[in-house]
């Protein structure tokens, strides 16, 4: 969050308790710079790597530039997928238009 | 707004979508003589479908870009404007908004009765309401300079007592809605004294206001005029930076983090979302039909427009706000609700925006020579009062006004996701709850202009 971004990422609490909500007995993976929870461990690598990048030990970096290349993995099938809607919508309603 | 001015709307809004319908031009929108709503050549679902379906289509071309820092850059472009000579073009612009209130006075109570010449019905809705509303979201936002109350609340005393914080911006809020209500219910673009008896009140309330709380706090906090404009000025080019006044890509400003910050101002973004469709709702046979049975089971017609306006505002801030719960658990995300919230409401100001310069565009162009005419002789009555043309073509100019603020909104919001969640596809996963609610804003605003336009029942 780019409240808690303000103030350098190092040793902060976020300012207000009202910022994060979570549900009780959920798995969290807390930040150790912001506090910030992640439900999956790969965000919280990714969030290390984008807003605390000074400050990562090389396990974190590590970690970061695996998270980021599955996450490049996944786009890809993102993208597939969204093509073939994009398609799927544009002749869904050409059909249409040429039946009503 | 008037019968004459809902005409021009929903033949301008419908020649616009019927070209994205059935692609063929086939109306004439913004002639004042012109009918009411064009008739679609589609079936009314296919209408609405192909609506939403653009929003939708908008959302996955967006969720294309997935480079961060290039999404970065182009918020972050700007270049300062060249500063000077400020304070000489703030003294002119506050002695135009003076004038112009003395003007609309003065015309409003001793100028000609009818509506087409007189010149403080044609200042307030097509100078003011159509023609600065849409320089302040196309340029940037004058009103603040030119607010003559603002500047007369300066000259007078002020007690400076201590605004009530939990309050907020709901005062602003319930003054939006009443000020539309007022707007729909009564005829203030026809009758000229009307229209100034309600400036005289809004001045007193607004300058009462001022004096209690002190000019600062009112015009910042309360005033629903002055954050309608400030709002829209956000969508603007030119916006205030920092250090200075700065040239920025359209509707940027809206992804900054803490420009919204309270549940009371997302609510007066999804009001001002709201007002646009109820205007048009309450002129529907639907609505005609719907309130029938109400009125003659003896619900005092009166009651029943504020209760519809307040009634429909809850509902669009549910439907609001349930996509915002959806956005969590799409997500995945422990941010709280309230977060979330305040992050993705600021974009639906361009959809607003957008809407607006549909509505209002045609409105103008169509009255701006009369508008001229008032001008230039304020107390005169012509017997012929010069409009514009527009050409059949001109439907399509609000087609992409439509379009271009839906696109604006989904970018906009695309790119605060990507701010708020560190996995990209998190980001668009957040997102599938707005566009749900994007679409039925959209839909349900599409439906109400394919409606034949009914005079207001029950008044």
């Amino acid at each position: 969050m780019s409240d808690t971004r303000l103030d350098d990422g190092v040793d902060t609490v976020p300012r207000s308790d009202a910022a994060y909500d979570v549900p009780e007995g959920a798995t969290t993976y807390e930040c150790g710079y912001c506090g910030r929870p992640f439900a999956r461990e790969s965000w919280l690598a990714l969030h290390r790597g984008l807003e605390h990048p000074g400050a990562l030990t090389d396990a974190e970096v590590a970690a970061f530039r695996t998270a980021h290349a599955d996450e490049e993995e996944s786009l890809g099938t993102f993208r597939l997928k969204a093509l073939g809607s994009l398609i799927l919508l544009y002749f869904g309603l050409l059909m249409v238009y040429a039946l009503v | 707004m008037t019968v004459r001015r809902r005409r021009v709307v929903g033949s301008v809004l419908c020649a616009a979508v019927g070209l994205l319908a059935a692609g063929t031009a086939s109306a004439h929108g913004g002639s004042l003589a012109g009918g009411g709503r064009e008739t679609l050549t589609v079936p009314t679902w296919l209408f609405l479908s192909t609506g939403g379906a653009a929003v939708g289509a908008s959302f996955l071309l967006a969720s294309f870009v997935t480079d961060r820092s290039f999404i970065e850059r182009v918020h972050a472009w700007g270049v300062p404007l060249a500063s000077g000579g400020e304070r000489g073009l703030v003294l002119a612009g506050r002695a135009v908004g003076l004038v112009g209130l003395v003007a609309i006075l003065v015309t409003g109570f001793l100028g000609p009765t009818n509506a087409r010449t007189n010149l403080a019905i044609l200042l307030v809705w097509v100078g003011w309401w159509a023609g600065l509303a849409m320089t302040t979201y196309l340029l940037g936002n004058t009103w603040s300079v030119l607010n003559p109350w603002k500047t007369l609340a300066g000259l007078l005393p002020s007690l400076d007592r201590a605004y009530p914080d939990r309050i907020g911006a709901w005062p602003g809020v319930a003054g939006l809605l009443a000020l539309v209500w007022v707007e729909v219910v009564s005829p203030l673009a026809d009758d000229p004294r009307l229209l100034a008896t309600v400036v005289v009140a809004y001045s007193v309330v607004t300058l009462a206001g001022a004096v209690v709380f002190g000019p600062a706090t009112w015009f910042d906090r309360v005033d629903p005029v002055e954050r309608v404009f400030r709002y829209y000025g956000r969508v603007a080019p030119v916006g205030r930076g920092d250090d200075g006044y700065r040239l920025r890509l359209p509707g940027m400003d809206l992804s900054t983090a803490r420009l919204v910050d309270g549940a009371d101002e997302v609510a007066f973004i999804v009001a001002l979302l709201w007002v646009t469709t109820y205007d048009g709702l309450v002129t529907t046979p639907a609505w005609r039909d719907l309130t029938t049975p109400l009125v003659a089971a003896g619900l005092p017609a009166h009651l029943l427009y504020p209760l519809a306006l307040v009634a429909g505002f809850g509902l669009f801030l549910g439907v609001y706000r349930l996509a915002v719960r959806a956005a969590r658990r799409t997500a995945e995300t422990y941010l709280a609700p309230a977060v979330l919230a305040r992050r993705f409401a600021p974009p639906l100001l361009a959809i607003a925006a957008g809407y607006h310069f549909a509505h209002y565009l045609g409105y103008f162009l169509v009255l701006a020579p009369s508008l001229a005419v008032a001008l230039a002789d304020p107390l005169g009555s012509p017997a012929l009062v010069p409009v514009l043309d527009l050409p059949g073509w001109f439907g399509g100019v609000a087609l992409a006004s439509v379009v271009v603020g839906h696109l604006v909104a989904i970018w906009v919001a695309h790119a605060a996701a990507y701010d708020l969640f560190p996995a990209r596809l998190q980001a668009v996963r957040s997102q599938y709850p707005f566009i749900a609610v994007m679409v039925f804003y959209t839909m349900t605003s599409l439906w109400v202009v394919s409606r034949p336009e009914v005079p207001l029942p029950h008044l």
